[in-house]
């Protein structure tokens, strides 16, 4: 196998590996601003310089050269290279500014050229903290510059188009963003204009950088002159936790980290996985940050008469119990494809306990919206998780007109909305007694619930996502919620401020934590209060009970499952004949 | 430059420009269309031709506003950006609409030693007019250019992209005027080259003879 010097240690490689990928692979950093594995290579930045050498052969026969040590003579190219344009060939020997004073050298001084004319304002920059130039100057650069005369002025602040905002001063026009819009997005919507000291990236005139996938740039950028409209000096870095999750938007279930501070979800960044979104995330996907922390419900109530009236936990889903009990056969549930597979599954059970009946779930498809990439027309997370799990979805004709005769007595909601989704009416529910797990005060279906439960959410809870193409995902809580739920507890990141914050800490904040429950901890307690135990509990226990007993959810269990998902059996394998192609 | 390294100062283009030019305007002939598809034709790409139609381009509109880097961008199947980024990066291309004459007078080193700013000065006095800006006549626009490769025979000015005048006096850039304001276009004059010193009496800075054409033929094919 072909082998490569890198810094007196030797490896094998195999294919025609970029250096500098090759060595971001094996652990040796190298410094870099422009490359981006998913992109072309321009090698604008400098940045990444090694001294790369082979052994020297002799013109005619062809033989390695070794001195008087028996050493091969090493031959090196004239000038220093750049690592991510240079494919690496046998025998190779390469020098990082660990093992070079004059790689070390070359490095110092790109850098101290690039920051010639960049404003030194990182103590109110976005991006200080996680800044590959603020980390890279502190590394690789020098002390102190020796330019020092008035910078140039670009244009601060500019508004590229609806989502992103451009400081052209802090730009070091390594082009990522550009690239991305020609190769990844393909809307070609922004260049580098103007030449020499002067440039910087813009959008020609009259045209807004508004494509569904720009909020990408800011991610790409290494430095802060592209920035977020919604984040802009929202928060520092170091005081938001970030945890691993998945977007619910939509079906396609892109992998995340959510940024919380103080309880509130403050900006959603894309997490790579090469198998479902690579790096990217749609703007749509990271606007969604809001959903967690707008019109959240106060608390669990039940409906006396016609004003609803907060109420206790313990009391409402006692109510619930006493409904559910008085209805028995007439009790209907609707699934969720916006619940995790834990809580349809949970939701099922009861129905078992209740002797009711799952009228399955109401799709939420848009056609038209989606793009074939990280857009989809269902705007869901979970179909193909509630349809694993045998809930399909819901006959409108039918369940309308039973609803509407009063045959359903009471009506059990998971997070869903079935009057906004167009299923019944608040009046035609008047005749019926309606259970409502739900997000957001927005949700039409509240004037017509007797019990509202509050349900934590996808940013809240743990459970699993079942993607379009059969992708099972599982989300952690990236906020806390009101009240102790010890196994939420056990999975918040071990470093976070709220999971050991004490109310005595002057950083701790209570005001945004919402009052909700998991369904799954929910659905036992009145389970409980109906005389029967539902087991498994707790969602790990759940998924493993899954992904015993259901052949489509085989192997899907949350430690299976880790932070990049697993891909479950064919959809063809569990879908019955009479549902192919239903939607 | 001088001006631009006292105040570095890049301004924000106009992001909503007036249109100059009307939809009935703004259009290639089937002839120019043919001269386009010929370019592309050499290239594997037609981001190759992009350099070619914009210089088209300018000399059929004059200059480069938007709407006409939007049409380039239309014939050549390209990103209205790219397009847009490559005129910007070029001071040849012009942005905004320009006078007659196009003065770019040489500033650069060996041009400033030889009294390159002393001969935009003049040209300001004598034009009333500030360097950067056109003539209120709308007939000269004056400008700074940074070398144009004649240090041989600074100081020197081009004149609408194209002829080089050489070794400038204020006499010589009397006479120039004239002949422009008259209508005589500016002759191509080839600088000597240093093999031609000899010939030349040592005396590189002679002005050269005018020869026809953009070529200085090789010593063998001389006529004379």
């Amino acid at each position: 196998m072909p082998q490569v010097i890198i810094d007196g240690k030797s490896y094998e490689f195999e294919g025609r590996p970029s250096l500098l990928q090759f060595c971001l692979d094996h652990g040796i950093e190298l410094p870099h601003f422009c490359y981006h594995p998913s992109m072309s290579v321009p090698a604008n930045c400098r940045q990444c310089l090694v001294d790369i050498g082979a052994p020297m052969r002799d013109r005619q026969t062809g033989e390695i050269q070794v001195d008087e040590q028996g050493e091969p003579v090493i031959q090196y190219f004239p000038k220093l290279q750049t690592s991510c344009s240079h494919i690496v060939s046998d025998g190779q020997v390469v020098h990082t500014a660990r093992s070079s004073e004059k790689v070390k050298d070359a490095q110092r001084d790109t850098l101290e050229f690039l920051l010639i004319n960049h404003p030194l304002d990182c103590p109110i920059c976005d991006q200080a903290g996680h800044c590959p130039l603020q980390i890279q100057a502190y590394k690789y650069g020098p002390e102190g510059s020796r330019f020092e005369f008035r910078k140039v002025h670009k244009p601060k602040k500019v508004k590229l188009g609806p989502r992103v905002v451009l400081d052209a001063e802090r730009c070091i026009n390594c082009t990522r963003c550009v690239r991305f819009t020609d190769e990844i997005s393909k809307s070609g919507q922004l260049t580098i204009i103007e030449r020499g000291v002067k440039n910087y990236p813009m959008t020609p005139p009259g045209v807004s950088f508004d494509e569904p996938y720009s909020m990408n740039v800011i991610d790409l950028c290494p430095v802060g002159a592209l920035t977020s409209v919604d984040f802009r000096f929202q928060a520092r870095i170091w005081e938001m936790a970030s945890t691993p999750s998945i977007t619910t938007t939509n079906a396609k279930g892109s992998n995340c980290h959510l940024w919380v501070r103080d309880n509130l979800v403050l900006r959603i960044t894309p997490r790579a996985n090469p198998d479902v979104n690579e790096f990217w995330l749609p703007d749509e996907d990271r606007l969604a940050y809001r959903r967690f922390n707008e019109d959240r419900p106060a608390g669990p109530s039940i409906a006396g008469g016609t004003r609803a009236a907060f109420s206790s936990w313990d009391a409402s889903l006692q109510r619930a119990a006493e409904i559910l009990q008085s209805a028995g056969e007439n009790a209907v549930f609707i699934a969720s494809a916006y619940a995790t597979v834990e809580d349809n599954w949970m939701l099922m059970q009861l129905a078992d306990a209740v002797g009711g009946q799952v009228a399955g779930y109401i799709p939420h498809i848009d056609p038209g919206h989606g793009d074939g990439w990280l857009c989809t027309d269902d705007r869901t997370p979970n179909r193909q998780g509630c349809e694993r799990l045998g809930i399909y979805p819901i006959d409108e004709t039918l369940w309308r007109a039973r609803i509407e005769s009063g045959e359903v007595t009471a009506l059990y909601v998971l997070e869903d909305d079935p009057v906004a989704s167009g299923l019944c009416s608040v009046e035609s529910l008047a005749g019926t007694e309606v259970i409502l797990h739900y997000h957001h005060t927005t949700n039409q279906t509240l004037p017509a619930a007797r019990v509202a439960l509050p349900a934590a959410m996808a940013a809240e809870t743990i459970g699993t996502f079942v993607n379009e193409s059969g992708r099972a995902q599982r989300v952690i809580p990236a906020k806390a919620i009101k009240g102790t739920n010890r196994t939420l507890m056990m999975q918040m990141g071990l470093s976070r401020a709220d999971r050991h914050g004490t109310p005595f800490d002057r950083w701790h904040n209570e005001s945004h934590y919402i009052d909700c429950k998991p369904s799954w901890e929910m659905i036992p307690m009145i389970t409980r209060a109906l005389g029967t135990e539902i087991n498994p509990q707790g969602p790990r226990k759940i998924m493993q009970h899954i992904s015993e007993t259901n052949p489509a959810f085989a192997g899907a269990t949350h430690d299976a499952m880790g932070l990049t998902g697993i891909d479950l059996c064919l959809k063809e394998s569990f879908q019955p004949a009479h549902l192919e192609g239903t939607h | 430059m001088a001006d631009f390294i006292r105040n570095p100062v890049v301004a924000l283009p106009d992001p909503n420009p007036e249109s100059h030019f009307s939809e009935e305007e703004l259009i290639f002939t089937e002839d120019e269309k043919a001269r386009i598809a010929g370019w592309v034709s050499q290239y594997p790409t037609s981001d190759g031709a992009v350099m070619w139609t914009l210089w088209l381009a300018q000399e059929k509109f004059g200059f480069l506003p938007p709407e006409v880097l939007q049409l380039v961008a239309v014939e050549l199947s390209l990103p209205y950006a790219q397009v847009y980024g490559v005129a910007t990066f070029y001071t040849q291309y012009f942005k905004e609409k320009k006078g007659t004459f196009v003065l770019d007078v040489c500033t650069c080193f060996s041009c400033q030693f030889c009294g390159g700013y002393d001969i935009l000065a003049y040209l300001e006095e004598k034009l009333e007019v500030k360097r950067g800006h056109t003539s209120a006549c709308g007939r000269y626009t004056l400008q700074e250019a940074e070398c144009l490769g004649a240090c041989g025979s600074a100081p020197m000015m081009q004149v609408n992209n194209g002829p080089y005048a050489h070794n400038l006096t204020p006499e010589k850039i009397d006479e120039l005027l004239e002949a422009m304001e008259a209508g005589k276009p500016l002759p191509f004059v080839s600088v000597t080259l240093p093999q031609d010193e000899d010939e030349m009496g040592g005396n590189r800075r002679t002005d050269a003879e005018a020869v026809e054409g953009y070529i200085t033929p090789p010593r063998s094919e001389r006529t004379q």
